[in-house]
């Protein structure tokens, strides 16, 4: 097997016999080595929540970022490697200001999950002066998981390195995703509030993570119609926890 | 509206693209190259509880001469195909023509293009922000053009927003722009928006109010439309031949033609 | 003093060397022709005076009388074309007094030639002059620098060009009355249509050496539309800031009433021939 991928696996835009793109393919892989991330949708708002891998107790756990503001009305969720996020983010944050800033209106959380996704494609490896030239020597490492409140309600998109999109009610990346993904499938439903939404969210988490679940190890967002896009507080963090555990 | 700048029109004479070249020989000479044309007539938009008028005449002029007698310059923004089908956005351009032809195409091309990147039509409001943008990117080699921008907004009443050639733009309730535009725009003050006029029926002398201006329906509308438009043409020399009128409610725009004096 | 006042003449300049625009005259920016024919002459003239782009006469008259059977169109600034036109017809006919003749064309056209030829043409009149006299039916042209044609159909003005395209196409030679006037009067119309300067109706004068004929507004091809609304104001509409009601009384209190009595009344008796 491991024969057979080797002769292609190396060019980053040649399909392999079989029409397989192996870098691609591998970029996925990646993310699965990523912390677990989930996000939830309800009728009156997106719920994300995010498992912060605590490496050394001399950690400042504040400083790990995976949740994170595109847009007031848009925030984002990551799993992979943190540091590709960041200029996808960057490129997210730059499009959403540059609609309201030629439109005087709030983008909308497809386009911007649009926007995310046509960057992703720019890798390989193209001539010089060629009109698109590509910026990127390998795929992102990265899924985002993109959650927003435009004109069409509360939403949640599913961002791969592939460039691909899908629009979820609800989703789970990273390492963790296979058993977390089932756990939502078993206990969603539309009619979720938004107190019930946090509550599944760092259920599902607690029982993917490897380490116990507390107040430090994870970290919920929300997007809301009148709030936006918000993290949520230690003290928040501390009483949403705290419901869970009480029972 | 302070902000609108009178921005010059490039003169009321008759100009020529080319200024004329110093006969003296042996001196330095300058050449130059005026890149501008007035071409005339006018154009003029108002605003109503659940529609927007857009009306221009069609006769483009250049000095004492007619090149056409219907060159129009109301155009319908968006939509499919090339009767733009579905449009609900209007854009009136007078001025130097051949800028008001390229911003109509420019503006077109990104309506267009925002439906397909965002997957919904563009609000007049959005559109509005975006004309601006085009105009001022052009700040030191304007389009020479007074642009009137018409349609419906999210709640489904008229709106109207008149621009200056730099991209300073304002929401009115009427607005006339162009050659006539000295002629027309203190009727409109006058019977839109009633100005200087009182309540008959008020007090004596200082005590009198002035009459509050009401949304006016539609057929009011074109008729003080079409009344503006026959008063220009018998004291402006610039405009007449055709008058075109387009009509924006919630369910399309309308398209009137109406014939105009031709001398 | 008669003539030209220069006195603000180096003042005028001072000021528009600082930028002060030069008043606008108002110009009869027009198309006038003139054809000879069998028998007699005929000019026409459109009505329309403009002040830049701004239409200042919706009917004003460029066909100026000269003498009976001498008529002028007039072409330029307005002003120029009434006072030039004016002061030659004073001069003609003080000219037919003292030689007791009736008066020539050709003087007309010397005595406008020679005058505007004395100003530079700083005198912006652009003129067809046509007429009958002794020697005959003549058409000329006069411009405002002093030189002059003599042809047997003319345009001038901004709608020259235009009239100048329909006179090449149809004129022909030894025309009757009816087709001079059809031919001139479409001449006019096509400044009338085609030049921005020209505008409202159609003017004919027809001089023969019998009689002349001045049709005024000959063709009138550009009626106003009416209005759609009614823009009555009702009374009260305008503000009535302060009010003064002065009566018939207190008016007379400003009138000296004297009563002159005796032979002043009567006043100089007037020496009237028995």
């Amino acid at each position: 097997m491991f024969i057979a991928r080797s002769e292609y696996d190396r060019g980053i835009n040649t399909f392999s016999p079989e029409g397989r793109l192996f870098q691609v393919e591998y970029s996925l892989e990646a993310i699965k080595l990523g912390s677990t991330a989930i996000g939830l949708t309800t009728a009156d708002g997106v719920i994300l929540g995010v498992e912060k891998r605590i490496t050394s107790t001399l950690l400042e756990t504040s400083s790990v970022e995976k949740v994170v503001e595109i847009d007031r009305h848009i925030g984002c969720a990551m799993s992979g490697l943190q540091a590709d996020a960041r200029s996808m983010i960057e490129h997210a944050r730059v499009t959403s200001q540059s609609h309201a800033f030629n439109y005087s209106e709030p983008i909308k959380v497809e386009s911007c999950t649009q926007a995310i996704c046509d960057l992703a494609l720019r890798f390989g490896e193209s001539a010089s002066g060629e009109e698109e030239e590509s910026i990127m020597s390998r795929p992102f490492g990265v899924a985002l998981l993109i959650a927003g409140h435009d004109e069409n309600g509360p939403s949640l998109y599913h961002a791969e390195p592939s460039g691909t999109f899908y629009r979820y009610d609800a989703k789970a990346i990273g390492s963790g995703s296979e058993g977390a993904q089932a756990e939502l499938q078993a206990s969603y439903h539309k009619s979720l509030t938004i107190p019930e939404a946090e509550e599944m969210v760092l259920k599902t988490l607690k029982q993917v993570m490897e380490e116990k679940l507390d107040a430090n190890n994870v970290q919920l967002a929300s997007v809301t119609k009148d709030k936006g896009f918000r993290v949520y507080s230690d003290e928040e963090m501390k009483t949403c926890v705290s419901r869970i555990e009480g029972e | 509206m302070a902000s609108i700048s009178s921005f010059a029109m490039p003169s009321e004479a008759p100009t020529y693209s080319f200024a004329a070249a110093q006969s003296a020989s042996g001196q330095p000479r300058q050449h130059g190259f005026y890149p501008y044309t007035d071409n005339g007539g006018s154009t003029l938009g108002i605003s109503g509880d659940s529609f927007t008028i857009l009306a221009g005449d069609t006769r483009s002029t250049s000095g004492y001469n007619i090149n056409t007698r219907y060159a129009p310059k109301l155009f319908k923004l968006g939509g499919s195909g090339p009767n733009h089908e579905g449009s609900k956005i209007v854009l009136s351009v007078v001025g130097f023509a051949a800028d008001g032809n390229a911003l109509q195409e420019r503006l077109d091309t990104i309506v267009k293009m925002y439906k397909y990147q965002h997957g919904k039509d563009i609000s007049v409001h959005a559109c509005a922000q975006r004309l601006s943008h085009i105009l001022y990117n052009k700040r030191f080699f304007p389009y020479y053009v007074h642009a009137i921008l018409g349609g419906i907004d999210e709640e489904g009443k008229g709106a109207l927003y008149s621009y200056d050639p730099v991209g300073s733009y304002e929401r009115e309730q009427c607005r006339a722009a162009g050659a006539a535009a000295s002629l027309i725009m203190p009727f409109l003050d006058n019977q839109v928006n009633l100005k200087n006029q009182y309540d008959p029926n008020s007090g004596p002398g200082l005590e009198k109010v002035q009459r509050v201006p009401k949304p006016l329906d539609r057929t009011t509308v074109e008729e003080i439309v079409r009344d503006a438009f026959t008063s220009a043409v018998e004291r402006h020399i610039e405009v007449g031949d055709g008058l075109q009128m387009m009509i924006i409610t919630k369910d399309g725009i309308e398209e009137v033609y109406t014939p105009l004096k031709q001398d | 003093m008669p003539g030209f006042d220069f006195s603000n003449h180096n003042r005028n300049i001072a000021l528009h060397a600082r930028g002060v625009p030069l008043p606008k005259a108002t110009s009869t920016g027009t198309t006038i022709v003139g054809a000879l024919y069998n028998g007699g002459v005929v000019i026409a003239a459109d009505t329309r005076a403009t002040s830049g782009p701004i239409v200042a006469d919706k009917n004003c008259e460029k066909l100026h009388y000269i003498s009976p059977q001498i008529w002028c169109a007039g072409a330029g600034t307005a002003a120029d074309t009434e006072f030039t036109t004016a002061l030659i017809s004073s001069n003609l006919e003080l000219h037919a007094l003292s030689t007791g003749r009736k008066p020539r064309v050709v003087t007309v056209m010397t005595m406008l030639k020679q005058h505007l030829f004395r100003y530079q043409g700083h005198i912006g009149a652009y003129l067809v002059v046509a007429g009958c006299d002794p020697t005959g039916s003549h058409l000329f042209t006069v411009h405002a620098h002093g030189s002059t044609d003599k042809l047997p159909y003319v345009t001038m003005g901004s709608g020259s060009l235009a009239a100048m395209s329909v006179f090449e196409t149809q004129w022909k030679r030894d025309m009757t009355r009816d087709e001079a006037v059809k031919l001139c009067a479409d001449a006019i119309q096509a400044g009338i249509f085609n030049d921005l300067g020209s505008g409202s109706n159609v003017d004919v004068c027809v001089i023969t050496p019998e009689k002349t004929e001045l049709m005024r507004n000959y063709i009138t091809p550009n009626q106003r539309e009416k209005k759609m609304r009614d823009y009555k104001f009702a009374r009260g509409t305008t503000a009535v800031l302060n009010e003064k009601i002065i009566t018939k009384e207190e008016i007379s209190k400003y009138v000296v009433v004297e009563d002159v009595t005796g032979e002043q009344a009567v006043g100089e008796k007037m020496e009237v021939d028995q």
